[in-house]
């Protein structure tokens, strides 16, 4: 268990360092939820500039889920295409141990545009930001980080089963943003589709977000969505327990732990 | 005690063929092959490219399950107790790839560390001495992205041993690396066995095996052809003389006639730069020559230096595998 811990923590640590020099990650994390926070600010100018701070949280969700989908899809693939992958599933820490540490990483580091947009909103464009509600909001933060990360977990093996998925990977993005509500209600969202985004951990954790943080959270709303996000996580990480299973016995039947 | 046993194993690969009318080919890489190693010894596989030396070693290593056959590593089976293998082998695959080439070399040997358990007082006493063994002290927080080729093979090196395993399989670890660099890890090699690892290697260059291994069991089309001490295996080629003879542009067609002469062998060509290098076995020897001089000559090649010599270790390798090297 202890044993397993660390290889979180470095996992982690490195994912961190490597993920620091990827342009592409930085685009994602940093440059797109700015594009996104600006377009939005733009929006709001002469409207109601006291919903800035729904602007900020929505692109920082949108930075957060754009790491966790494109991170999450070449998670495993990455390691396949570096040659590292057979000695990760050649040591005695599983594979989803490895996926944990390297997920915490795309979260935590893809947390940091939401506070890019949060700057970027309150010194450029001097929008008044205050989070109504802080506790409740940095607890939905922790809850949305487990989540995010159950997400991630089940994203991974997913997209490793089968390589022709991960092409779908660009396809995935913007949807997200419309049926997660990042941007705006899923009210205006034609009524059937609602029930997809009931099923998608992100729209939990963006739905109790921008209560907490306009302060229109009631208690059994954040109750609801903090319930909701740990049942999903649960579903997820089962469902990615047997997903990896499949990957490993499926890769060492077909030869795809090296591609090269 | 044997470390390593390995019974009618084989291996298929199958691929899919064609977009609308598809269909599937099957592929035999490793072929009902059996053997044993001790532990504590040097054994090596050889073979020429895609002979079933690296589908075979990844089988050893508990990456890829086996169509038919058994293997025991340490006494454990490869397919159902994977996980009481893993901590307890270590292995490099040829090649530059496996290593994060945007960390330093220490990171890549921390994070090895951690994925084998090993304790963390305990890997930072080893970095050190690894990094020595492999002559990597003072460079090891550089990335590995500026080492050169030989630099990256022995991290591999060191990235292996981290965890003390009691078998290292080493499949093809001097590939591509400069003379000095393939001696130099070849003395790491050897002191490893020194300090009684059993280790498995996988080579085509057969001086290497010469070299290095107590026994050689020789892979040809999935199959041993031969499983013998090196002094063994040179007795295969006892009854024959080596003709080398060296000509420019030769043509394939012409090695097939040389093929076809009564009393040759087998005929291997080697390219070198703008000539290649022709190896005729046969059991004449001298006498062989002027036949084969006849035939290249009337069919046009330009020939240069002759020589007939005693069969090596080599010449029973060629011979072994049919002249494929």
């Amino acid at each position: 268990m202890i044993a397993n811990l660390r290889v979180i923590r470095t996992a982690f640590e490195l994912d961190v360092k490597q993920q620091a020099v990827d342009l592409f990650m930085i685009f994602g994390v940093l440059i797109q939820p700015l594009l996104i926070a600006i377009m939005a600010i733009y929006m709001l100018l002469e409207r109601d500039p006291s919903r800035g701070i729904y602007v900020v949280v929505g692109s920082g969700m949108t930075g957060l889920w754009t790491s966790l989908l494109f991170r999450g899809t070449f998670n495993i693939n990455a390691e396949r295409f570096m040659g590292t992958l057979e000695g990760i599933v050649a040591s005695p820490t599983p594979l989803g141990t490895v996926v944990i540490g390297k997920t915490l990483a795309s979260v935590s580091l893809s947390l940091l545009s939401m506070i890019f947009s949060y700057t970027l909103a309150s010194v450029i464009f001097r929008f008044p930001l205050n989070v109504a509600q802080p506790i409740p909001f940095f607890l939905s933060l922790l809850v949305t980080v487990f989540a995010f990360i159950s997400f991630g977990l089940l994203i991974s093996p997913l997209m490793a089963v089968n390589l022709s998925l991960s092409g779908w990977v660009n396809a995935l993005e913007y949807p997200m943003y419309i049926l997660g509500g990042f941007l705006f209600p899923i009210l205006l969202l034609p009524g059937w589709s609602n029930p997809l985004s009931y099923v998608l951990a992100p729209y939990w954790a963006a739905r109790v977000l921008h209560a907490t943080s306009s302060g229109a959270g009631a208690i059994g709303d954040i109750l609801l969505s903090w319930g909701m996000m740990f049942i999903l996580g649960i579903i997820y990480i089962a469902a990615s327990y047997r997903l990896f299973k499949i990957v490993l016995h499926r890769a060492r039947v077909d030869a795809t732990l090296s591609m090269m | 005690m044997n470390a390593i046993e390995v019974r009618e194993l084989s291996r298929v690969f199958r691929a899919t063929i064609g977009t609308i009318r598809r269909s599937t080919k099957e592929v035999i890489a490793v072929d009902g092959i059996s053997f044993d190693v001790r532990e504590g010894e040097l054994f090596g596989l050889l073979g020429p490219n895609g002979a079933g030396k690296t589908t075979t070693v990844k089988m050893l290593t508990t990456l890829l399950i086996p169509t038919t056959g058994s293997i025991t590593v340490l006494g454990h089976d490869v397919v159902r107790e994977a996980a009481s293998i893993r901590s307890r082998i270590g292995f490099i695959f040829g090649g530059e790839r496996g290593l994060y080439w945007r960390l330093s070399a220490r990171d890549n040997l921390r994070y090895f560390a951690d994925l084998y358990h090993v304790d963390p007082d305990v890997a930072r006493r080893r970095l050190p001495e690894l990094f020595e063994l492999v002559g990597l002290t003072g460079r090891e927080n550089e990335k590995v992205e500026g080492y050169s080729r030989g630099m990256r093979q022995r991290l591999h090196v060191a990235r292996c041993l981290i965890h003390d395993p009691q078998i290292l399989f080493l499949d093809e670890p001097t590939m591509g690396l400069d003379p000095v660099g393939a001696r130099e890890l070849r003395e790491v090699v050897r002191n490893l066995v020194a300090e009684d690892k059993t280790v498995f290697l996988t080579t085509h260059y057969m001086f290497e095996a010469d070299a290095l291994c107590e026994r050689v069991a020789v892979i040809n089309n999935g199959k041993i052809v031969a499983l013998d001490t090196p002094d063994g295996l040179k007795r295969h080629v006892e009854d024959l003389s080596v003709i080398d003879v060296e000509v420019f542009g030769i043509a394939p067609e012409m090695v097939d006639l040389l093929r076809q002469l009564p009393d040759v062998d087998t005929v291997s060509v080697e390219d070198r730069d703008q000539k290649q290098a022709l190896r005729i076995h046969s059991k004449l020897g001298s006498a062989m020559v002027p036949q084969i001089m006849q035939r290249l000559d009337g069919n046009g090649a330009t020939i240069g230096r002759v020589t007939v010599r005693e069969p090596t270790l080599e010449d029973a390798y060629v011979r072994l595998v049919g002249g494929q090297v």
